[in-house]
């Protein structure tokens, strides 16, 4: 087996590496090419046709959103709300990013909401069927199935999770909040917390 | 030169103008919904250019306040192949992080509706460090909306509001001197399912940076004929074992299968070549019946 030796390239900062955004290095052709696709061909003339070769290493960004929250609405003392991953009142996360691509995904999920004096709490659970991962990007709780993980726990979410071939992956949530007979009355809060990170790099 | 080639080429060489492009080829193909775009997905740093830089965009129509921290965390697996990243803050012993000693800036920002806002990188390494590559993650933080707690409606009523937190976590990897990468195959195993098959790769990286490549499967039946290939990129820092789950309709094909496996640090396109430590390849097949 043979071993790969990189050589880091000595030179001082070079024109490509001011060039690079993104990951994308892009001769300078395609911005002639950005530049007359915006509607600036006056700027070219005979005496500036180059011909040449263009290569880009496209590195997608990635963006996690949150289409819709957590919405249990209001809720009485003793009277637990349970929403599953399928209903409207779902959180509904939408990741985007390089088309098939592996991606890891986690949660840190709240074992309670408080009120904004911390003076009470009240306890939120999610169960190990309440997370679904649909790699159609449909950002439709509930709509029909087209691929992806169902009802999976949002606690340890299935490995080999992928952006889906449109480019989008979305992640619902459901989740149950349980007030107690004694609950006070109030606003309570707490943050659900989504990290997105690609596998392969 | 003339004006348009002394045009080009300053443009050329600002960024900003292809972040517009490219912003504006993802916007009108309506891929993006409103979020906080971060690119791009790993950020190299050498001992040569000690410095990186990581673009926000806040996709939405409303301003976004964005943290930047870092931390560090590799992609691990348990015995059953499942990857995970677990992100630490603190109490960081391995000495191939470089969480204390690269900073980001600014740290915290409100970004406009489309507004873009370049994070700055800067690595300070200590004095002899060893040759090989040293990591921290990114750890790019947004919230959704900043509408205000609901009001009860009545005197018992209980209001609640769970606040959605955005997290992508960037690979960021500083190279020092010489770097390289040695893969080698520490585990195989396959086995059909109802779904069709599952593989079961263990892999060590006993190079001093990370190796990236791609994980290939491909599975054939009896006839020789090709089930199907699946591809993945994969990043390895020191051991990672990996199940890769392989459907298809087993009653559709003759037993017995074969899968090849490949694992090559060449044809990474999301990746610059520049970038790319080109390792050594390794392949296996197994016969599954």
């Amino acid at each position: 087996m043979t071993a790969g030796v990189r050589k880091l390239n000595r030179r001082p900062e070079s024109g490509m590496h001011r060039q690079q955004f993104a990951g994308i290095r892009i001769t300078r052709l395609i911005v002639a090419a950005v530049l007359v696709a915006a509607g600036m061909p006056s700027l070219a003339s005979a005496d500036d046709v180059a011909i040449g070769t263009a290569t880009a290493t496209v590195v997608a960004a990635i963006t996690v959103s949150a289409t819709a929250t957590l919405d249990f609405g209001t809720v009485y003392q003793g009277v637990p709300v349970a929403i599953a991953n399928d209903n409207a009142s779902a959180a509904i996360f939408t990741i985007t990013g390089s088309a098939s691509a592996n991606i890891l995904i986690f949660f840190q999920l709240p074992e309670y909401l408080s009120l904004s004096d911390n003076s009470d709490r009240m306890d939120i659970v999610f169960d190990a069927t309440d997370c679904s991962v649909d790699s159609t990007g449909s950002g439709t709780p509930g709509g029909a199935w087209g691929g992806g993980w169902p009802d999976v726990s949002p606690h340890a979410l299935p490995s080999g999770t992928a952006i889906g071939g449109g480019g989008a992956t979305s992640v619902y949530l459901g989740g149950t909040v349980r007030p107690r007979i004694g609950q006070k009355a109030g606003s309570y809060e707490a943050d659900i917390v989504i990290t997105v990170a690609y596998e392969g790099t | 030169m003339s004006f348009t080639q002394r045009f080009l080429a300053h443009a050329a060489r600002g960024r900003w103008l292809f972040t517009a492009a490219l912003l504006s080829c993802f916007l009108i193909a309506g891929k993006l919904v409103g979020g906080v775009l971060v690119a791009p997905t790993v950020i190299f740093i050498s001992d040569i250019n000690r410095t990186g830089r990581l673009e926000v965009q806040n996709t939405a129509n409303e301003p976004r306040e964005v943290t930047v921290r870092l931390a560090y965390g590799l992609p691990q697996s348990d015995s059953l192949g499942n990857i995970y990243v677990n992100l630490k803050d603190s109490n960081i012993t391995d000495p191939k992080a470089a969480v204390d000693w690269i900073k980001a800036f600014p740290r915290k920002v409100i970004v406009p509706p489309g507004g873009t806002q370049v994070i700055r990188m800067v690595a300070r390494p200590p004095k002899d460090l060893p040759d090989g590559e040293y990591w921290a993650r990114v750890v790019v933080t947004s919230r959704e909306g900043t509408t205000e707690l609901p009001s009860p409606e009545g005197d018992q009523a209980i209001e609640t509001r769970l606040n959605m937190v955005m997290q992508t976590a960037l690979m960021l990897k500083y190279r020092n001197g010489e770097c390289m990468t040695r893969l080698e195959l520490t585990h195989r195993d396959a086995w059909l399912t109802e779904e069709g098959m599952s593989v079961l790769l263990g892999m060590s990286n006993l190079g001093n940076a990370s190796y990236m490549g791609i994980l290939t499967c491909t599975v054939t039946d009896a006839d020789n004929q090709q089930v199907l290939e699946k591809y993945l990129n994969i990043a390895v820092y020191d051991h990672l074992r990996r199940r890769v789950d392989l459907e298809f309709d087993r009653s559709e094909y003759r037993a017995p299968f074969k899968v090849a496996v490949s694992v090559s640090s060449e044809g990474r396109t999301d990746v610059a070549p520049e970038d790319l430590i080109v390792g050594n390849d390794v392949s296996y097949t197994m016969t599954v019946e």
